[in-house]
């Protein structure tokens, strides 16, 4: 039976972004957050290089590599490290 | 003009994959006279797909150890020889003849007055052998992953990185993106690995690696776009292929035509300052400022791990100078002044890949002048470098290119 390689590397790749774009909101952890987020934005970025566009890909790459650092420095400054951990207050839904 | 050592590695490791698989094929078809069966497996390792991909896999395996097993030791090596030179002093001077047992263990063989080569073996045997630790509060899992990260995509360079015209794994048509790109991966396992060992060390190590990155990674993309106004490509080979010719001949000596030698030179100053700071050289190494953070984000790091993230320093050294000698002092061009005759083959005396190390190890060695001459920055003042001075020079490198574009 021959196999279509390129679909399914792309079911594998499709697969590894939308469970890294659901661990990106629900991970209460910022720097797993980070992580997770960089994972979905590398998988795009090879999900252009399956569509043989390899500029693209670097560009991805480059800039959201170096992006994900940045947003997370905001987000430590900006955000309470323990509004996570906190358990929820009476009567707040 | 001169001619690579190596035409070609995918061929010459063929060559070497099409004897490994002789080899085993005579063992399967000496143990099938007993086991017929086993007689398919040896024809199968003998097809074309097999081969090939078993020669890609050498292929990877030879940059591999001669990146790390030959040049990352040396590179060590020559820093600690040098700087221990330039502080007065003789640096790693044990020799072989140190060690313990028999074909060593000699008497009257002088211990100590070595050249010290193999220290720096015998420090990563060392740090083999020692525990592990992962702090107790630390975030285990990013913990391991980052070194994975930053290991991984170091070595992801030098699949793109060529050492000669022939030398090389693959030939990319977007080879100096793809090392930019995978440059720029290290510091999110940098800022990963700060987080996660909940050290307030290592946390502002991580922090001030962030901070520190928009400040270089920015002119240093900017000064190769400056570039590609001339060369008109990204591909390492042909950029290299551009500067191997002369510019004018000042006397008997041709000045050949390096980009550093025209109207560059303001970006090869910018990308050779952000090279340095992207691989987090003396003057500016805050993310692991040793007088202020103990070791910066690597504190929390023992055994081979820390000798993973901190050894590799040396590797994206050697990657980021390779890199400065691609794009603007010639790479692996220089003259050769004879050639030899070896069955046939004309093999030049002075092949490429010789002038290609003899210029990362010279530019390596004035990384290694300048950042053991000065003090180290302040992460506000290397915020003002970065924003105030090397992004207007690079723009300024940028506008330059564009009009010399325009006038031909």
């Amino acid at each position: 039976m021959a196999v279509d390689w390129q679909l399914v590397a792309f079911f594998v790749l499709s697969a590894f972004e939308i469970i890294g774009s659901i661990l990106v909101v629900i991970n209460k952890r910022l720097v797993r957050a980070a992580f997770w987020l960089a994972m979905t934005l590398v998988t795009i970025g090879a999900i252009y290089l399956l569509f043989l566009s390899e500029f693209v890909f670097l560009i991805q790459i480059i800039v959201y590599a170096g992006a994900v650092p940045v947003l997370f420095v905001f987000g430590v400054m900006l955000t309470r490290r323990k509004i996570m951990d906190e358990p929820p207050r009476e009567g707040s839904a | 003009m001169s001619a690579p050592l190596i035409p070609n590695l995918f061929d010459v490791c063929k060559v070497l994959t099409g004897a490994i698989v002789w080899v085993v094929q005579q063992i399967i078809y000496a143990v099938a006279v007993l086991i017929p069966p086993l007689r398919g497996l040896g024809d199968w390792l003998g097809s074309d797909p097999v081969i090939t991909i078993l020669t890609w896999l050498i292929a990877v395996t030879v940059i591999v150890v001669w990146a790390t097993l030959v040049n990352l030791l040396t590179m060590m090596w020559v820093e600690r020889k040098l700087y221990s030179r330039l502080q007065d002093r003789y640096g790693i001077m044990i020799s072989i003849w140190s060690l313990p047992f028999w074909p060593f263990n000699r008497v009257r063989r002088p211990t100590h007055r070595g050249t010290g080569y193999l220290q720096n073996v015998a420090d990563g045997v060392k740090l083999l052998q020692k525990e592990n630790i992962t702090p107790r509060n630390a975030d285990a899992a990013m913990f391991h992953i980052s070194p994975v990260l930053i290991a991984s995509s170091t070595l992801m360079i030098f699949a793109a990185l060529p050492w000669s015209s022939g030398f090389y794994v693959a030939n990319l048509p977007l080879g100096i993106l793809f090392i930019l790109a995978a440059f720029s991966l290290a510091p999110l396992g940098i800022l990963i690995a700060g987080w996660s060992a909940n050290n307030k060390y290592t946390l502002v190590g991580g922090l001030r690696a962030a901070a520190m990155l928009m400040a270089y990674e920015i002119p240093m993309i900017l000064a190769v776009i400056a570039l590609v106004f001339f060369t008109g490509s990204l591909d390492p080979i042909e950029i290299v292929r551009q500067q191997d010719r002369v510019l004018f001949a000042l006397g008997p000596i041709g000045i050949p035509a390096w980009y550093a030698f025209t109207p560059q030179f303001l970006g090869f100053l910018v990308f050779s300052v952000a090279m340095m700071a992207e691989m987090e050289r003396i003057p500016f190494d805050i993310p692991e400022a040793e007088a202020e953070l103990v070791e910066g984000w690597t504190t929390e790091y023992s055994g081979m791990r820390f000798g993973l993230v901190f050894g590799f320093k040396w590797l994206r050294m050697i990657a980021g100078a390779a890199l400065i000698a691609i794009l603007y002092l010639g790479g692996w061009s220089g003259p050769v002044f004879a050639t030899l005759d070896v069955g046939g083959i004309p093999v030049p005396i002075l092949p490429e890949e010789v002038w290609f190390l003899l210029k990362i190890y010279l530019i390596s060695a004035v990384f290694v002048w300048i950042s053991w001459s000065v003090p180290r920055v302040r992460i506000d003042q290397i915020l003002n470098i970065g924003w105030k001075r090397l992004i207007p020079y690079s723009l300024l490198a940028i506008l330059v290119a564009a009009g010399f574009r325009v006038l031909g």
